[in-house]
């Protein structure tokens, strides 16, 4: 307690200090404020996004000696917040969803290659899951894939128009490619929270559900008579991915255990052999009239906090797989990303 | 058979469409609800209505129009003024601190009935002590985001 | 055994901490538990799990408690669950029983908040069991049970249910938003609003606008008139708090914390419907209530007890299932997350520990709670006494932080706060009644989702009344509710008559 007030005093002296022309410079070469806000596309101060964030954020602002704050003001407010600030005082973190809510036309996100900039990535969550309930008579991936084929209607709770939305995609494509036509048979039943997607579960009103290992662990090693038990199917990260986490998994499931629902054969396109994958990566995103040197600044900011054990360690922790990619490398992963999943979706709406 | 008349409580909703369905089934409990108020207290609407006119014109009496749109102006500018500010001195909260400390002394005296050296006084300390106090805790302390 | 080597000094020191700040941010107007939970969950991290969730227990429990300061001495309700406060409270308050008002609603919280550690202690596993039987036709069943409740308590039945009504519909202004499942469109708005509108209006600074910034507009109006000719509202009239106060108030005691347990129990269906459910219940099944809503005590005790209930009934799902019942549980994830702890339904079993020590950690912030607030009645009664040239600015500058802060930077946020606080003002003059309203716009977004997906799923209007025996249950109590309310509404109509 009395550290966290002398530092706090600490900070008001400083600031008062600095008076009004607060632009103190950390470094020379540094154009960065002394107050960095930092927003984030969640409005959840519980859930990944802000986890990720403040983790990497805070030693990001230890190295550069400036004061950083993590705003979970979501997605529209956070775009928002970019667009007025061109000064570099407010910079953003969010994930994948950011391009998907675009690709699947949803109202109000824009293209981000085109009105931002794309920055740093830093982190993947490797957690992404599909599960069924643990009585389901689907074992694999495969035996959705067929079922559709036959004509069964598969029916999977998600979220609509982002991350949650993209494995159903995927999964209706890659019926599409075996069964031309019956790709209708996989539907979608849209809903919110991870709690309502449960429900739907609980109640059989659904037949697998979109999750993730760090929420939904617990549920499948309760028993089977259990109306909550359930059961992992698939999950969307590749097995390289995976394989960075630390050893022990999650809860009772270990590394192995997770091992084996990923990697699963999803065909993409008729003609490749490659099969979909996907990480759910975090990065920044920046006002497009930022200043080039901020955008160095913080990549080789970011570089040396992860040079150090300290960062990858605390993420691995909190089951995050470290990824940091500088400013360069990290937009044409996201826009090849972007490109990749443009595909699938196009596919299956025309 | 019983599901035969159950089927007349059919409904299917198009998910591009869903986000009207409830509005418009609460817009027209609304409208509705709007029509029968209308109808059984028609003869209270009109009077009503002109008492308000007359008391926001300044000839309702007891209105005090001074105090009234005093507050609502001074609110205006303050929020106005603090968005701006916040622009010049961005995540800091003194955007906050300064507008406030104007706002709160100058709606004290908007408020005060008789003037004296010492009310005055209070007012002025008031004035500068509760927001900094109230910047510094929370900006400073809790790390609360303020403008 | 490990657990007593957690029981240290700065276990108890930081619970009895969150507890003081719990209660400042609660007693604010404007500012409130969640807020408290959200601010203070980075220092967490510093202190390690059990001394982490000890904090914050403290500041959910008082920051619930403090809301009742400011609903009871300024009719404005310091969190959105102490908006059933204001009825009886502030009323008590204007006859200068505010001490006494205050004191009962003391000791209401803490039974509350004990009723429901108790039943979160023995209950929890089994009752998350019954709670997962709540699908989405149930909840929307309890929400328009909730919502029922406007007709008990607007003094005029047409008027009070088309406020409901546009409460309601204010509520839907927005994106139907892909995060509740929605497909992210906008509606009930012009193309132009959109840049603003998109997120819709929230919550907190529609309600201080409403009740806080109006209450302000509505004196000022009067050039502060009224107390002028009353006098000053002296403290020391009006009758003295006891314990008789709580003579026959055992069934509302028990009832309204059991209504409070329960709905916090139900992810989605939003805290402040509990308290609003405890007051007409007690409205409605209570021998006498010609009283309630001038001043009664027993209002304040359904009231407080049923707000404070909540806080072990949130955290039943959190515990038991990893989900959490209201905004600020939502937050205390992130605390068990930052710690590495993941929560769902093996948290209790894997963590018999922690289990314990946030028993311990509920019980211990309700009985300091108690002693914190007990003692500071008096002093706190006194703002009343502050003239309004220092308070109202004041009120305003900290409903602003309020507004700004609760989705951490927003300035449309601050905006809405003005605009509803005029808003408020012409509902006034024009015989809109703000308690209807408010409850009505706090439902309104569940409402819709659980309405719009139980169709969705089911496909015809019947499955509202088949569903389950639980559905049919909630259908006669929402029709008991609603000619319980209309019954009374009548027979005071009539003795309004009779007295003219």
């Amino acid at each position: 307690m009395t550290t966290i007030f002398s530092k706090a005093c600490v900070v008001a002296l400083t600031t008062a200090a600095l008076g009004v022309t607060a632009t103190a410079q950390a470094q020379d070469d540094c154009p960065l404020p002394s107050n960095l806000r930092v927003v984030i596309g969640s409005t959840s101060t519980g859930g990944d996004t802000y986890q990720a964030s403040s983790i990497v954020v805070d030693q990001l602002a230890d190295k550069l000696d400036i004061n950083a704050k993590v705003d979970a003001v979501g997605v529209m407010g956070a775009f928002r917040a970019l667009e007025r600030d061109r000064r570099g005082n407010t910079i953003m973190v969010f994930h994948d969803g950011s391009y998907l809510g675009n690709l699947y036309g949803v109202n109000g996100y824009p293209d981000i290659f085109e009105n931002y900039t794309v920055g740093p990535t830093f982190a993947i969550n490797p957690g992404n899951a599909y599960l069924v309930p643990k009585g389901s008579d689907y074992q694999t991936m495969d035996d959705i894939i067929e079922a559709a084929g036959n004509g069964e209607r598969v029916r999977v709770a998600i979220q609509p128009g982002g991350v949650s939305e993209l494995g159903f995609s995927a999964l209706k494509n890659a019926v599409r490619l075996e069964h031309p036509g019956q790709e209708d048979n996989i539907v979608a039943v849209n809903t919110g929270s991870q709690a309502d997607k449960n429900q739907l579960l609980f109640d059989g009103a659904v037949d697998v559900i979109n999750g993730s290992v760090q929420a939904n662990e617990q549920y499948t090693n309760l028993p089977e008579d259990d109306q909550k038990s359930m059961r992992f199917i698939w999950l969307t990260s590749p097995e390289e991915t995976i394989a960075q986490t630390n050893e022990e998994g999650m809860g009772d499931t270990t590394r192995e255990q997770l091992l084996q629902y990923a990697g699963v054969d999803i065909p993409m396109s008729a003609d490749a052999d490659e099969s979909f994958t996907f990480d759910k990566e975090f990065f920044f995103l920046y006002n497009k009239d930022m200043d080039q040197a901020a955008v160095d600044c913080i990549d080789n900011a970011l570089a040396d906090v992860f040079e150090e054990d300290e960062v990858n360690e605390q993420l691995k922790r909190a089951f995050f797989v470290p990824d940091f990619k500088p400013s360069a490398e990290a937009v044409e992963s996201i826009k090849q990303k972007n490109d990749e999943y443009e595909g699938i979706i196009g596919n299956l709406q025309g | 058979m019983e599901s035969h008349w159950l089927s007349l409580f059919d409904v299917s909703i198009d998910f591009g469409q869903s986000h009207l369905f409830f509005p418009r089934i609460v817009t027209w409990i609304l409208v509705i609800l709007l029509g029968v108020i209308l109808l059984t207290r028609y003869r209270h609407v009109a009077p009503g209505i002109k008492q308000a006119g007359r008391a926001l014109a300044g000839r309702g009496g007891e209105f005090d129009r001074k105090r009234f749109f005093g507050t609502i102006v001074l609110t205006t500018i303050y929020f106005y003024m603090m968005g701006v500010l916040s622009d010049v001195f961005p995540n800091t909260g003194y955007s906050f601190l300064i507008c406030s400390i104007v706002f709160v002394l100058a709606l004290s005296l908007l408020y005060i009935d008789h003037f004296s050296r010492r009310l005055l006084l209070i007012v002025v300390v008031n004035a500068l002590i509760a927001p900094t106090l109230a910047w510094y805790v929370l900006a400073q302390l809790f790390r609360i985001t303020l403008p | 055994m490990d657990i007593l080597s957690h029981l240290t000094p700065l276990f108890f020191g930081l619970i009895a901490a969150g507890t003081l700040v719990g209660i400042i941010f609660g007693a604010i107007p404007g500012m409130t538990a969640t807020m408290a939970v959200a601010v203070c969950l980075p220092l967490t991290y510093a202190f390690g799990l059990e001394n982490g969730v000890a904090l914050l227990l403290g500041l959910y429990v008082g920051g619930i408690s403090g809301g009742m300061v400011p609903a009871v001495l300024l009719n404005i309700p310091g969190t959105p669950s102490s908006i059933t406060t204001t009825f009886d409270g502030y009323p008590m308050a204007q006859r200068g029983e505010g001490e006494r008002a205050l004191k009962t609603g003391i000791v209401a919280s803490i039974f509350g908040g004990l009723f429901s550690a108790a039943v979160l202690f023995f209950f929890a596993p089994i009752l998350a069991d019954f709670a997962i039987k709540f699908s989405n036709v149930e909840k929307f069943l309890i929400i328009l049970l909730a919502l029922t409740v406007i007709a008990s308590l607007c003094s005029n039945l047409l008027m009070g249910i088309f406020s409901g009504v546009l409460g309601v519909w204010l509520s839907l202004i927005g994106t139907y938003s892909i995060m509740d499942g929605g497909n992210g469109e906008t509606r009930l708005m012009f193309d132009w609003m959109e840049y603003y509108l998109i997120d819709g209006f929230s919550l907190l600074p529609v309600l201080i606008g409403i009740f806080g910034l109006t209450t302000v507009l509505l004196d000022a109006e009067k050039s502060f008139k009224d107390e002028a000719n009353q006098g000053r509202i002296s403290l020391k009239n009006g009758k003295k708090f006891s314990f008789s106060v709580f003579k026959g108030q055992f069934l509302n005691l028990v009832r309204s914390s059991s209504i409070g347990t329960f709905v916090g129990m139900l992810p989605g269906v939003g805290g402040s419907a509990a308290s609003v459910l405890a007051y007409s219940q007690e409205k409605n099944f209570s021998r006498d209530s010609s009283q309630m809503g001038k001043g009664a005590p027993q209002g304040i005790v359904s009231s407080e007890s049923s707000n404070n209930a909540l806080t072990g009934g949130a955290l039943v799902p959190l515990l038991s299932l990893g989900i959490p019942g209201d905004s600020t549980t939502a937050i205390l994830i992130g605390a068990f997350t930052l710690q590495g702890i993941q929560v769902g339904p093996l948290f209790i079993g894997n963590n018999m520990d922690t289990w314990y020590l946030i028993i311990i950690g509920l019980l211990v912030a309700n009985l300091l709670m108690f002693a914190i607030m007990y003692l500071a009645i008096k002093p706190i009664a006194k703002v009343i006494e502050v003239p309004k040239y220092i308070l109202y600015p004041l009120i305003i500058m900290m409903c602003v932080v309020g507004a700004y802060a609760i989705n951490y930077g927003i300035m449309f946020d601050v905006w809405t706060l003005l605009l509803f606080g005029v808003f408020g003002w012409i509902a006034h003059k024009i015989g809109l009644e703000t308690v209807p309203l408010i409850i009505g716009f706090i439902l309104g977004k569940s409402a819709e989702i659980y309405f719009v997906k139980s169709l969705e799923s089911y496909g015809n209007y019947s499955i509202f009344f088949t569903k389950s025996p639980i559905a049919m249950l909630l259908w006669a109590l929402i029709a008991m509710s609603l000619a319980f309310a209309i019954y009374i509404n009548i027979r005071n109509r009539r003795h309004a008559s009779m007295q003219s």
